[in-house]
């Protein structure tokens, strides 16, 4: 028995089954469930230092953009709201290989998702929640859901309010085209055309 | 219908096994029930009947829902014992998004309630990932085979990671816990896992019945039968009675909650 405590680290152990042993809250309450969501998955806020999982080789579509490289022209800007919000949902399938995306508003209702199962919706709201910091400005959050399946969920100010944009991506986004892509929104999202 | 996934981080714990003489304890008491293999490798049907090479199945419907499933569940010999082979197709992993395969398998796991089944035994692949990990995150209930030995108990803490992970995707995941097999009582190593594995796990994650080390498994495995079937296998079916009896107790609504209160 106590060689396998030397190797085990109980207490973690015992934290982890209590844990599944919970009955998780209802999904529709977002507080709970993010916090699980949180601890669990959380790879980390970008720039900070805790290095997401490099992205595999020669597959991660992300590879093409070196930094500081501008990818293909961002959705134009021009037409009703949800279909220039349709042109940004493919143009981030076209560059970033996003297989789902939505958009939450800043009550964490959902404005767009294009059929990714509603409880990405959910971890999307509260890993939102759970990185504002006060006093610092919102960073993006991903999540490793399985092998090369990410959610990357990012906070973008925009001409409509602050919009949660939630995108599931083979690898993580880095921080040159975390920009790109909170610009390419707020562009889509900005009631002028350009 | 109650969808239970058997599932383990480690490969070679007894999943198919244990899927295999579960779903027949079942069955045998009269449980409607449907064994599902979602292992491309595909030995639950690969055991179960001799065709199955050829048999159409799981992934045949993830990739095309528009098969009737009809065509995929194979009746047995006993009525209310069905299953599912895991199929030819197997590119699963090449697929597009994530979000379209949880669907299907979720469609899938609706097909199969509509057409009367009680309960759906899974038996997935090792590991918690891919087609398991979307297996996991539409079932109602999830059971962990573990080997009663040293090192397949160093792999634990991984495993409740991942199930945590899992839970975040589907909340309504019930943890029936873990499942000790390939137990030999007479050995000091297996007996000191087991005790260990009790130590440290809270007791509502551990199955009180374990599964013994039995040369009569990988017998009627090799002859395509549940240990049961067997002849002089009706003292390891009794294992699987208990085990049975216990996945009943623990799915009782309110078993959780009153863990939780606890
Ligand atoms: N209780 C047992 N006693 C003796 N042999 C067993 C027992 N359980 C399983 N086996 C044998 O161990 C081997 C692995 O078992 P099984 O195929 O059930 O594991 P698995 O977890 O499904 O493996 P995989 O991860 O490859 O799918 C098989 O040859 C099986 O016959
Ligand atoms: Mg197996």
């Amino acid at each position: 028995m106590d060689p396998l405590r030397s190797w085990l680290d109980a207490g973690e152990v015992q934290r982890l089954a209590a844990r599944l042993i919970e009955s998780v809250s209802d999904p529709a309450a977002p507080a709970t469930m993010g916090e699980a969501g949180f601890d669990e998955g959380f790879v980390g806020f970008t720039g900070e230092g805790s290095a997401p999982a490099a992205p595999g080789p020669a597959a991660s579509p992300l590879e093409r953009h070196e930094p500081g490289h501008p990818v293909s022209a961002p959705p134009s800007a021009s037409g009703p709201f949800l279909e220039k919000i349709r042109c940004f949902r493919d143009w981030m399938g076209r560059e970033f290989a996003a297989a789902g995306v939505f958009i939450l508003d800043r009550e964490g209702a959902v404005i767009f998702h294009d059929g990714l199962d509603e409880r990405f919706h959910v971890l999307a709201r509260s890993l939102a929640l759970a990185s504002r910091r006060p006093g610092a400005s919102t960073g993006n959050v991903h999540l490793k859901i399985g092998a090369r399946i990410i959610l990357e969920v990012i906070p973008v100010e925009t001409a409509c309010g602050c919009l949660v944009l939630g995108a599931v991506v083979p690898a993580s986004l880095p921080p040159e085209s975390v920009r790109t892509v909170r610009e390419a929104l707020a562009a889509s999202a900005s009631p002028a055309s350009r | 219908m109650i969808n239970l996934a058997v599932s383990s981080q480690k490969g070679g714990v007894g999943k198919t096994t244990v899927s295999i003489n579960l779903a027949h304890a079942f069955a045998r008491a009269g449980v409607r029930t449907l064994l599902v293999d979602t292992d491309p490798q595909g030995s639950v049907g690969l055991s179960l009947t001799r065709q199955s090479r050829l048999l159409s199945g799981f992934y045949d419907f993830l990739q095309d829902p528009g098969i009737p499933l009809d065509r995929l569940i194979v009746p047995t010999r006993m009525e209310t014992l069905a299953l599912v082979a895991s199929g030819q197709a197997s590119d699963y992993e090449a697929g597009g998004g994530m979000g379209a395969h949880l669907a299907r398998v979720r469609a899938f796991l609706r097909g199969a309630a509509a057409r009367g089944f009680d309960i759906c035994i899974i038996d997935t692949a090792a590991g918690l990932f891919g087609a398991t990990g979307d297996v996991i995150a539409s079932s109602d209930a999830i059971m962990i085979p573990q080997q009663a030995e040293p090192l397949g108990i160093r792999s634990v803490p991984k495993l409740l990671e991942g199930l945590n992970r899992l839970r975040i995707m589907n909340p309504r995941l019930t943890v029936l816990g873990v499942c000790l097999t390939m137990v030999q009582h007479e050995l000091a190593e297996s007996a000191q896992a087991a005790a260990a594995l009790r130590q440290l796990l809270p007791a509502e994650m551990l199955f009180q019945t374990q599964v013994p080390r039995d040369p009569l498994f990988v017998r009627a495995s090799a002859r395509g039968l549940p240990v049961g079937a067997l002849e002089g296998g009706a003292g390891v079916q009794a294992v699987f009675d208990s085990l049975r009896a216990e996945i009943e107790v623990k799915l009782q609504p309110g078993a959780s909650s009153r863990a939780n209160a606890g």
